[in-house]
């Protein structure tokens, strides 16, 4: 059987890894009747009845619980950290400090929301949660925790007080996570802070009580995560599901939000509110973000600048962005210096600002995104030529998108009409940014399916693999060669959109976003032939084999099963289920027919 | 058959036994030992009341003075509130009162209110009254029941009486409402040595 085609048509379509977990619904049936049935859902236990530790299951969820307020003398200062162990470095401290207020200029007055991300200390302890390890391999690549990096999501208050001598409340209320469940955040943060601000600490110590009682973040389970007195049920989705789907479900009619808060996403931004100030230039923006161009999103408040950013990492999902991205960045970043020095050329990164220092700054950059106000699903910017960099002066310059990029596709002006027509007839915004998703959706889509053939086709044939030699190796991804299939199968077949997709590839094979993507790709392959190698082995009869060869012969082999074994467990090898059963039957067999000191030796090592 | 979701709070002095309350609700079991609550903890139960499925979102309150200012998160919404003293302490009873009277000024409308006195398994030191206490619950009308989270005395059966007092989503609710009296416990109840 020749294996081609393994990583199937789409982006979507995993092959091997598909069988490996199928989304569990909601275990709620109506068998449970009557009063004395015993409690429901054990995912509403709280987590100690699992053996875990107080703590546990908090930073399953969250890193810590930041309060950033404005000493006169101090300037900002984290004024409370929660729980009080968790561990920031004085570096990171700074950064939450900086990033968690706005520039002073962007005003801000009332309740502003927006996210930061940064990078961890270098010399601060990994601290992999083995637990949550095994759930990172069941997410879609774009939403896996990034070991180097840390959200933290704002609620920002500024409201005059003639009592305090500064003349203004200015508070932020700040969640360090791993998670990148930007939606999701943002809900809990609307829903504990305004209350934080007028209850002070014991309100975040109960809050934080209820998340440490949260079930884990395991993906494709419909998860009740009550928080101060409301549930909220979320779906984190998984790397199984359909692109463009949301698979929660609506039991219960419920419509009081005091009650519980179904939230559709926990990831995505609405993507028409942000494209909205530079509609005309979407697809354009899809070919810097996959190219992963240098660009900077100048807005004039950091709700307005990290929702944009976000939006732009979010419009190739269901590729993942490998570069960095900053959805607010300040003047005061630890990474100020690397990112904006004119010594190189621009690093591959999408930065969101709001300090107008930063149009001089970052003058050199190729390309520019400056927005207004996000306008409520207003008009539509009437202006649609792309703007010259020259053009853009330091303050006062208007919206619109500055750059010399000529894009390699031409625009797809139906969508355009699509979404005017949308504007005309008051579509909601939410629908337009459906609409707007399943667009960028299906122009990545397109662009990847050939590659995603392409690289199917490296996996060597099954015939190629003896159990006697080690696993064959994957073929090379030769461009041209590539290049080629694009004839009969390139992205002509799932598009309409026409110009030079071939130019778009070449670019696009220079970057770090296939960097990221094959180097995924070629670690799951080589992931399925040691699975394949070890299910060959298990077919074997090695009993047989091992009488007509040395003790030596022997005991190499048992070692090197053993290994396998091991490797198995630790790269979660998709194989299937027997199999490493089947291969520790045969690895004692093999054992208890060898001389008993051997045995003794054998069965301690390598323990499985 | 409807699966209708019901928040459900509970308040009361700190030390009452509420906590005990849920526990012996949901996992039918009792631990003598239970720390204070911390803000408030959340357990869910689902049973059939007549044709629908109650299920009881279940947030019970920490009873310490300084989460005293949580509480309307945990009453906004609730479809019911039970109210928890202790038969044994005076003070829990009054406190019990003011609770009645901040639901009255800042709680849903159409909030059920049950009140328990609960601990009625210690009958020998007993400080409030059960005619004292039905009465002063017939006057708002309340639910009334004393309880045992220890001995399992009447936990079930305040559940259902607050699924009977929940308006009915159809439209002709089923009869009940005041004037209702619950089982009651066999006259003596049984002692537990101390």
């Amino acid at each position: 059987m020749a294996l081609r085609g393994l990583a199937g048509s789409g982006p979507s379509s995993r092959g091997p890894l598909e069988e490996a977990v199928a989304p569990a619904e909601e275990r709620e049936t109506p068998a449970m009747v009557a009063a004395g049935a015993a409690r429901e859902d054990d995912d509403e236990d709280d987590g100690r009845g699992r053996g875990l530790l107080r703590w546990d299951g908090f930073s399953a969820w969250l890193h810590c619980v930041c309060v950033v307020g404005f000493d006169l003398e101090l300037g900002q200062a984290v004024e409370v950290i929660y729980p009080q162990h968790s561990k920031l470095t004085d570096k990171e401290k700074t950064n939450i400090c900086y990033l968690s207020f706005p520039d002073s200029n962007s005003g801000c007055l009332g309740d502003t929301q927006f996210c930061f991300r940064f990078r961890q200390s270098s010399g601060r302890r990994v601290s992999l949660h083995c637990l949550l390890d095994q759930f990172d391999k069941d997410l879609p690549v774009y939403l896996k925790k990034d070991p180097a990096y840390f959200y933290g999501y704002v609620y920002f208050r500024q409201i005059r007080d003639k009592s305090l001598k500064r003349g203004y409340f200015q508070k932020s209320l700040v969640l360090i996570s791993k998670l990148p469940y930007i939606h999701f955040f943002h809900t809990v943060l609307k829903q504990i802070a305004p209350e934080y601000f007028e209850k002070s600490e014991p309100y975040l110590e109960a809050a934080c009580n209820d998340v440490d009682r949260w079930p884990a973040p395991v993906p494709g389970k419909t998860l009740y995560l009550p928080i101060t007195g409301v549930v909220m049920k979320v779906r984190i989705p998984t790397c199984h599901d359909k692109p463009g789907t949301t698979q929660i479900a609506q039991l219960t009619q419920q419509a009081d939000t005091h009650i519980s808060v179904i939230l559709p996403t926990v990831h995505e931004v609405d993507l028409f509110r942000c494209f909205c100030p530079v509609f005309f230039h979407s697809q354009m923006l899809w070919e810097l973000v996959l190219l992963g161009e240098p660009l900077v999103v100048m807005a004039p408040s950091p709700s307005e600048s990290s929702e944009t950013v976000l939006a732009l990492v979010n419009c190739i999902s269901p590729l993942k962005y490998f570069s960095d991205f900053r959805p607010y960045f300040t003047i005061h970043d630890s990474e100020f210096k690397e990112y904006t020095t004119r010594t190189q050329a621009p690093p591959s990164v999408i930065l969101g600002v709001t300090n107008p220092f930063f149009a001089k700054t970052l003058q050199h950059w190729p390309h520019i995104i400056r927005i207004g106000d996000l306008k409520p699903a207003g008009e539509i910017p009437k202006q649609v030529k792309v703007k010259k960099l020259k053009n853009l002066k330091t303050l006062d310059s208007k919206p619109g998108v500055y750059t010399s990029y000529k894009p390699y596709l031409s625009r797809d002006d139906e969508i355009i009409k699509q979404l005017q027509k949308g504007v005309q007839q008051k579509r909601p915004s939410e629908a337009q940014s459906v609409i707007l998703r399943r667009y960028f959706l299906e122009l990545t889509q397109s662009f990847i399916i050939p590659l995603e053939r392409y690289v199917a086709s490296l996996m060597p044939l099954q015939k190629s693999i003896s159990p006697w030699k080690s696993p064959p190796q994957l073929r090379q991804f030769i461009p041209e060669e590539f290049m080629k299939t694009l004839e009969k199968a390139g992205p002509q077949l799932t598009s309409r959109i026409k110009g030079d997709w071939i130019g778009l590839y070449r670019h696009f094979l220079k970057s770090p976003n296939f960097d990221g993507w094959f180097k995924t790709r070629r670690k799951e392959m080589t992931q399925k032939l040691e699975a394949l190698h070890l299910e060959a082995l298990c077919e074997e009869d090695l009993l047989l084999w091992t009488q007509k060869h040395t003790e030596v012969e022997t005991v190499d082999l048992v070692l090197k099963l053993k290994n396998k074994l091991l490797q198995a467990d630790r790269e979660h090898l998709p194989v299937k289920p027997d199999t490493v059963g089947k291969l520790r039957t045969h690895i004692d067999a093999i054992i208890s027919a060898l001389p008993e000191d051997l045995q003794g030796i054998l069965l301690k090592t390598g323990m499985t | 058959m409807a699966l209708r979701e019901l928040k459900v709070c509970l308040l009361g002095d700190t030390g009452v036994g509420k906590s005990s309350i849920v526990w012996r609700f949901v996992e039918d079991s009792f631990d003598p030992n239970i720390n204070p609550t911390i803000g408030a903890s959340f357990m869910t139960k689902t049973v059939q009341y007549q044709n629908e499925l109650h299920k009881f979102l279940i947030w019970d309150t920490a009873g310490q003075e300084r989460f005293r200012a949580l509480a309307p998160m945990y009453y906004r919404g609730s479809a019911a509130a039970i109210i928890v003293y202790d038969i044994t302490k005076e003070e829990t009873f009054s406190t019990l009162k003011n609770w009645v009277k901040e639901l009255r000024q800042h709680g849903p409308p159409n909030i059920v209110v049950a009140i328990a006195g609960n601990k009625c398994d210690l009958i020998d030191v007993r400080e409030v009254l059960e005619r004292d206490a039905k009465d002063y619950a017939d006057s708002i009308h309340a639910i009334f029941v004393e309880t045992s989270a220890k001995n399992a005395i009447n936990i079930n059966e305040l559940f259902i009486e607050i699924s009977r007092r929940i308006p009915s989503t159809d439209a002709n609710p089923p009869c009940g409402g005041k004037g209702f009296k619950l089982r009651r416990q066999p006259s003596e109840p049984k002692r537990s040595c101390c």
